[in-house]
């Protein structure tokens, strides 16, 4: 297999220097028709946020305050070639900052010895406790969808994979899930806090990941950091971006996307035109399904606690505990219900279902030429409020199809169920009055099964219209051996299991827990509403 | 000079052929030559579709909205990346219930799209009486290419980034102008009437807003340009119908189709979202003979009291 990575580290000073390039250039081009571009402006900005940032920062950043403070004081008194140099200087730093780094030998390490990471890690703990071999984990991930069209797609074009995003163990899964499934690495952005971990950071820094310094608020080291995945998709390397921007705190399916990535992807295959390099780019939607999340316990209370003004980073939570995180692997193995990667029907950037052929088809299956999105009056065009509103309808298109390419596990189903019918027999409360006071209501085992069998058939209906996909387990095992599998898996790893058998009665232990699960089959809530009433 | 295609020969669609001519433009109309008005100067009349299509770039489509699934599914074997489209439909799709645009992503792969709305009509722009119509587009250069080859001296033309916002309060207008038509007929007064507008054009906002479009864009050519236009004719469909309900002769109400299927899906898309439609209900209630309009009436006027704004 051939992939432009396994080439990046010859290319990464040419890259770099592209970066540094366009973003200056980006600043001069457009500072006549927007103040807010002018390099002045964007060194203030700059020096704005870093001083305020670092005036609160301890230690080795924090030695990074008297220069912004002395630039801050010099800027006013700058002469224009003065102001373009500085915002050079800054850019080439940011971008050496941001670039990833490739290690072929890593990269063998890795994927023909152990998978991705995830092996590195269960590897440490076979090594500590003896536990069965790795190769296990195959049985426990679950590679699905198209694999054949992506593999095709993979050589003829630029994959841009853009998966749904629950945990920090995403990027890791998935890309483990590319090697199983035969596909080329991907580069993609990772919070620089990632890196912390440091066996998994180690693993990040040598496959192809750029770092995302997401403290990190001015103009100049955003339009860095988007000049650079710019660059890297449209020199071909396979790319992956989470839209949602940041894990659901929720638990539920991301519908509200970030559209500055996405906008890269067409820009890119803009830029691609105007160059007269005709290789395609190709959108890849996948789903990441848990029956198990390693930070459910924090993203929820993050959900609940601050309802709205969510916490953007987290740097404290279960991923940056590696004993957490090796219980979690462990615990995983011994599943019986696997997690689920699923890889969509893959569109082109601006949403039209792409082919074996590697063509773009409208939905009534004709080819067409997407490249024409892009003329008028038969030439390309470049029109920032058309693209804009193209990657709106792309976003839209990717959103559509995390609902269609979810797979439904048993603890998702098991947690919708439950809450349900604890909002049923209590409809006067709101959702924090429910979770506050449901721990401990008993809900009768027999009655659950039935009311479950009603939820499967909805879900099945569904399922049949498209809307989404359940497990094989979850949709033909006997109700009652789903209802135990969830309540096993509940129990397996989160410190407080969400719900316990006790007799002829299921007992609510943790309600947060089946809400957050139960969270992943909101979108179809009226529905499957209608089927329990 | 651009080329466009006007698809759909009716009177409304030979109108804007003439006014996209009277700019400047090249126009071929698309129809089934059918009589009743003047064939257009200067404007040939083709009925080969694929032909017309793939010799523009823009295309302007003047049909019922009962024809329209129909005309997309002939038209997308011939339709690219860079074809622009405008419609005038108004309603809901016949098969599967969608606004217009809504059917044209569904069936086409044209992207750039725009809906034109308003009050005027064929016979207004024949008279060259003053009117105006809005052009909802969030494709910017699109929106201003349809306004430039349409407006004149007697045509304002406004450009709006709210598609779906303007498609919907096309929509809502009609099925409002039941209720209105319904609150004529029942009720003796002009206050009695603006009271009946006021609380449809809230209610048209609040609808728009929760299924997708902005605040505001109900107050405008679309929304209360519509509905007043149908107030102060005095006649009009929606009216008609609602004075039909209002009588109980649900026979005369069950013709149009077209109203019945919009309050329908609105008001079951209104329930889906909890959201506060009263006066959709109404008339879906009435059209479906569950309500009479004098309990329905009686049932808005002894509601909970609410502040106005809300």
């Amino acid at each position: 297999m051939s992939a432009p990575i396994f080439h990046f580290n010859r290319h990464r000073e040419d890259i770099e220097r592209e970066v540094t390039h366009r973003a200056v250039h980006s600043f001069s081009s457009l500072a006549g028709q927007d103040p807010a571009r002018s390099f002045q402006y964007v060194l203030n900005d700059a020096a704005y946020h870093e001083i305020h940032r670092l005036e609160r920062s301890r230690g080795k950043e924090a030695e990074r305050l008297a220069d912004w403070q002395r630039l801050a004081r010099r800027i006013g008194r700058m002469s224009e070639p003065e102001l373009r140099d500085e915002v050079e200087r800054r850019a080439r730093y940011y971008s050496a900052d941001v670039a990833g780094n490739f290690d072929r030998r890593v990269y063998r390490f890795a994927s023909g010895v152990l998978p991705i990471g995830l092996g590195a890690i269960f590897n440490t703990t076979d090594l500590a406790h003896g536990v069965a071999s790795v190769r296990n984990l195959a049985k426990r991930i679950r590679v699905e969808g198209n694999l054949d069209l992506v593999r095709t797609l993979a050589e003829k074009g630029t994959l841009v994979i853009v998966p749904t995003h629950s945990s920090n163990l995403d990027s890791i899964v998935l890309g483990w899930s590319l090697v199983h499934a035969q596909l080329p690495p991907c580069t993609y952005g990772a919070g620089k806090n990632l890196f912390t971990n440091p066996l998994v950071g180690y693993f990040m820094r040598n496959l192809g990941a750029y770092r995302v310094d997401r403290r990190l608020r001015h103009i100049l080291y955003k339009d860095v950091l988007k000049c650079y995945s710019q660059v890297l998709v449209e020199r071909g390397y396979h790319s992956l971006f989470f839209p949602g921007g940041t894990r659901s705190r929720s638990g539920g399916i991301e519908q509200h996307l970030k559209l500055g990535l996405l906008g890269s992807a067409l820009s890119a295959f803009s830029e691609r035109l105007i160059r007269g390099d005709a290789r395609p780019i190709y959108v890849v939607p996948v789903t990441i399904n848990y029956p198990l999340v390693l930070e459910a316990e924090t993203l929820i209370e993050d959900y609940l606690k601050e309802s709205g003004r969510a916490r953007y980073i987290i740097d404290d939570d279960e991923f940056s505990r590696v004993g957490r995180v090796v219980q979690y692997a462990l615990r995983v193995m011994g599943l019986e219900t696997s997690m689920v990667i699923r890889y969509g029907a893959p569109f082109d950037v601006f949403g039209n279902l792409v082919g074996a052929d590697g063509k773009s088809h409208g939905p009534d299956g004709t080819p067409i030429d997407p490249r024409r999105y892009l003329f008028r009056d038969g030439e390309p065009v470049s029109d920032s409020v058309r693209d804009a509103e193209y990657t709106r309808q792309t976003g839209a298109a990717v959103a559509d199809a995390f609902l269609r390419e979810t797979v439904l596990l048993p603890t998702q189903f098991v947690g919708w169920l439950l809450l349900q019918r604890e909002r049923r027999t209590a409809p006067e409360l709101d959702l924090f009055a429910l979770l506050r006071t449901t721990s401990g209501d008993r809900h009768d085992y027999a009655e659950v099964c039935d009311d479950g069998e009603r939820l499967r058939r909805a879900l099945i209906r569904l399922e049949d219209q498209g809307a989404l996909r359940l497990d094989p387990f979850l949709r033909t095992a006997p109700m009652d051996r789903v209802i135990d599998d969830a309540v096993r898996t509940f129990g397996m790893y989160h410190l407080r299991s969400a719900l316990e058998r006790r007799g002829d009665s299921l007992v609510v232990a943790d309600p947060k827990m089946l809400y957050f699960y139960g969270n992943r089959l909101d979108p179809w809530r009226d529905p499957l509403g209608e089927a329990l009433a | 000079m651009s080329r466009w295609v006007v698809v759909g020969d009716g009177q409304w669609g030979r109108a804007l052929a003439r006014r996209l001519k009277a700019t400047g433009n090249d126009v071929t109309l698309v129809g089934e030559a059918g009589s009743g008005t003047r064939k257009p100067k200067g404007i040939p009349l083709t009925r080969d579709l694929g032909a017309a299509l793939s010799a523009v770039e823009r295309i302007l489509v003047a049909v019922p909205i009962s024809g329209l699934e129909d005309l997309l599914r002939s038209a997308a074997p011939h339709l690219r990346g860079d074809h622009r489209l405008v419609t005038t439909c108004r309603g809901l799709t016949t098969h599967s219930h969608m606004r217009g645009i809504e059917a044209v992503r569904a069936l086409t792969p044209v992207r750039q799209v725009a809906v034109v709305a308003g009050a005027a009509d064929a016979a207004a722009l024949r008279k060259k009486a003053p009117v105006a119509l809005v052009v909802g587009s969030p494709f910017e250069t699109w929106a201003q290419e349809i306004r430039d080859g349409l407006r004149s001296e007697s045509l304002r033309v406004y450009t709006n980034p709210d598609l779906v916002g303007v498609e919907l309060s096309n929509i809502l207008a009609a099925v409002m102008g039941v209720a209105l038509g319904a609150a004529r007929h029942l009720t003796v007064g002009p206050a009695a009437e603006a009271m009946a507008l006021t609380r449809a054009l809230a209610e048209m906002d609040r609808v728009v807003r929760e299924l997708g479009g902005r605040a505001g864009t109900a107050y405008g050519l679309a929304g209360l340009g519509v509905l007043s236009e149908l107030l102060f004719a005095g006649d009009g469909i929606p009216l008609r119908a609602g004075i039909d309900l209002a009588k109980g002769d649900i026979e005369a109400a069950a013709a149009h189709r077209e109203l019945r299927q919009a309050a329908r899906t609105l008001a079951a898309r209104a329930a889906t979202q909890r959201l506060r439609a009263p006066l959709l209900e109404m008339v879906e209630g009435m059209f479906a003979g569950r309500v009479t309009a004098q309990t329905a009436l009686g049932e808005l006027m002894t509601r909970a009291a609410r502040p106005e704004g809300d």
